[in-house]
């Protein structure tokens, strides 16, 4: 199979109903859809690319994340899940796998929760959205970029590298923007009680991610949702120089995106 | 020399908490557990002795804000606090400065008490609405940030019609819905409480308080910018259709009167240091909870010197530099007030004395300033604008009979298949 690789490519727009989504994609083969978070959203890491060689990878910014406009008429999670419906049937998107990271996990399990008919394989990446009393996640609302980053990482924000040349005050309002994106559907309450009874119609495959130090999301949400999700695994990605954290993805590449690979390799093709 | 209206706030700090030094802020989870009974009530009777005394000296209006999850004042609920201030004073017109009109369920219940406490205070309530500032979203919790312009002014939407209309009549909104609204006890004052609305800045709050002839409440904005926007709220008065009135924007400024410039600085410059360094304190992120302001409002603060330094850094020349804080002599205070005033078309001042102010020092200092500095801006014979204004609601019993009440109806009983009047008729 042919194998396009975009090490950067640049955002395409869909219009949905009104509502602009920017994404990008790269690569051939099966459809893979990974949905990021705050901080992460609005740039092309280089899981995807690795990723890319061995699917099709769409990588949406979620309304009110990244180059996406907010979605100004949204509630919560439900009409995102809408939405992001939507726009894969904008872009003739069949059946798929879905991943998500963080908050991008939760938006993975609702969507699997309202259509697991359209997706084959769900994999989770220390995901949040389900309750689990007395372990909340950190409040990434009360810190500033820099901040956020060092909690994904665990301090090692050399990981990512910013290369754009933005004014601190823009950068400073595409936070604020991605922020704005995440309060909208996680201000209050920071998970979906509702995931208790929903995640049960997940008959999915589903691989569950966690990390060695995840100092965002608690383990415990990952063992949540391997408990919530009928058929579900749980896999811990360790660190090849330092323990892992929340962004484990971004610290560990080409492993999560091994484990992607092995875990979802074309068992609905 | 402008008239102008004064009103005094009468918030106290609880202060005797581990210092914040360090820490980003107190704003949103200083453990309660500092927290001291005996303490609380003391700060709660300096705030009743507070509030009688600007009675007595003869400011125009008292003022309490309210609070949630901080030291900085404690009135959790601004209405409960301006029903208990009514009860300890008698004629002085009384600001609850700030139902967060968020932090309730529904501006109905709102409503409800408002219409209470404008009832038992005689028609002495004025409500400042605020959005809330970004620690109260943080704090609270309960309340999402990104919705709470359009909540804030659907409740403000709402508000206003519960005054204007009988009940009972259904809202159907975008964020409340109600089958019946219907407020019992209706407001003491007709058409209803004067309204102050809180901003910062930003346009929308700006066009709110011009479209339902609110009083444009300004704080904590560098002055150019304050001109600007006063200005823009004049025009947009304008627009609406209502008159010039510079009773309609209320400077709130930090003010401290004694004898000379160099006695006012000695009294009080730890205490104005004190309240940036510890109940004023906010990270970027506290101030500004996501979705709290459009980016467009956030670009244009940003871009326009606000926050340029972090405030609890702030020196005493640099609190005193603009009009934010006035401390002098009387001679000094009048000066700057006339100059602030003018500059942003204001007719009412709303003073804040330190929080933590020993409370024989906020005498003598406030002692002055009705003496001293009050009379410059008003009429000749010296009286507060409710020593003027007759009381709304009566005041004896033959009061309310010659005022010929509006009976709907008497009361009746069935009595062995009949109605008959409950009372001898």
């Amino acid at each position: 199979m042919p194998v396009t690789h975009h090490p950067d490519p640049s955002a395409e727009r869909a219009h949905i109903r009104g509502q602009e989504i920017a994404f990008r994609r790269a690569g051939s083969g099966p459809t893979l859809v990974f949905l990021s978070t705050v901080a992460l959203s609005g740039r092309w890491l280089p899981i995807y690319g690795q990723l890319a060689e061995h699917f099709e990878v769409i990588v949406p910014d979620l309304p009110g994340f990244g180059l996406s406009p907010q979605g100004e008429s949204m509630r919560d999670i439900d009409d995102l899940v809408f939405t992001l419906a939507e726009f894969l049937d904008e872009l003739g998107v069949g059946k798929f796998d879905l991943v998500g990271h963080s908050f991008g996990g939760w938006v993975a399990a609702e969507f699997a929760a309202f259509y697991p008919d359209r997706i084959g394989a769900l994999v989770l990446i220390t995901p949040m959205g389900v309750r689990v009393q007395g372990e909340a996640v950190a409040d990434l609302f009360r810190q500033d970029a820099q901040g956020r980053l060092n909690l994904m990482l665990n301090g090692n924000t050399d990981l990512l590298v910013d290369e754009s040349d933005e004014e601190p005050l823009e950068r400073l309002l595409q936070d604020f923007h991605d922020l704005t994106g995440f309060g909208r559907f996680a201000w209050n309450p920071r998970y979906d009680i509702r995931l208790d009874v929903r995640l049960g119609r997940v008959k999915n495959r589903a691989l569950i991610i966690g990390a060695d130090d995840d100092r965002v999301v608690p383990a415990s949400h990952a063992a949540r949702f391997a408990e919530l999700l009928p058929n579900s695994q749980q896999l811990t990605i360790h660190g090849t120089t330092a323990p892992t954290g929340h962004a484990v993805h971004v610290q560990e590449p080409a492993v999560v995106a091994a484990a992607i690979d092995n875990f979802v390799g074309g068992h609905y093709a | 020399m402008p008239e102008l209206e004064f009103y005094s706030i009468v918030d106290r700090s609880y202060r005797w908490f581990t210092p914040a030094q360090n820490r980003e802020s107190i704003g949103i989870d200083l453990p309660n557990s500092e927290y001291d009974p005996d303490l609380g009530q003391q700060v709660l009777e300096e705030v009743a002795q507070g509030a009688q005394r600007a009675e007595r000296l003869g400011f125009d209006g008292l003022l309490i804000f309210e609070q949630h999850n901080t030291p900085l004042a404690l009135f959790p609920n601004a209405l409960t606090g301006a029903a208990w201030l009514s009860a300890k004073t008698t004629g002085i017109k009384i600001v609850a400065g700030g139902p967060i009109l968020n932090a309730y369920s529904s501006p109905v219940r709102l409503a409800e008490e408002i219409a209470l406490v404008d009832t038992v205070s005689n028609g002495r309530l004025t409500v400042a609405l605020p959005l809330g500032i970004g620690a109260q979203y943080h704090g609270y919790g309960a309340m999402n940030p990104v919705h709470a312009r359009a909540k804030f002014r659907e409740g403000v939407e709402l508000l206003h019609k519960i005054w204007a209309e009988d009940g009972p009549f259904a809202w159907e909104g975008e964020h409340y819905h109600h089958p019946y609204v219907n407020v019992w006890p209706r407001q003491r004052q007709d058409p209803h409480p004067e309204v102050f609305i809180t901003a910062a800045g930003s346009r929308e709050t700006i066009e709110l308080a011009a479209k339902y002839d609110a009083t444009y409440q300004a704080i904590l904005t560098p002055m150019p910018i304050l001109t600007k926007n006063t200005q823009l709220f004049r025009d947009l008065r304008e627009e609406y259709g209502h008159k010039p009135d510079r009773k309609k924007i209320a400077a709130v400024i930090s003010i401290h009167t004694a004898e000379t410039d160099e006695i006012a600085r000695a009294e009080v410059e730890k205490h104005a240091l004190w309240g940036l360094q510890n109940v004023l304190r906010f990270p970027f992120n506290q101030s500004f909870p996501p979705g709290h302001v459009s980016q467009a409002s956030l670009r244009g603060m940003m871009s326009g010197g606000y926050r340029s330094s972090d405030p609890s850094l702030a020196t005493w020349e640099q609190i005193t530099e603009g009009y934010s804080y006035i401390a002098g002599s009387p001679e000094t205070v009048i000066r700057k007030l006339t100059e602030l005033t003018d500059a942003i078309g204001a007719g009412r001042v709303i003073c804040s004395s330190d929080f933590t102010l020993p409370m024989w020092l906020q005498e003598k200092a406030q002692t002055i300033f009705a003496n001293d500095v009050i009379p410059a801006f008003r009429a000749p014979d010296g009286l507060a604008v409710w020593q003027r204004e007759k009381p709304v609601g009566y005041t004896t019993a033959t009061e309310r009979a010659g005022r010929k009440p509006h009976y709907a109806g008497t009361p009746t009983v069935g009595v062995n298949g009949e109605y008959v009047p409950l009372l001898p008729q």
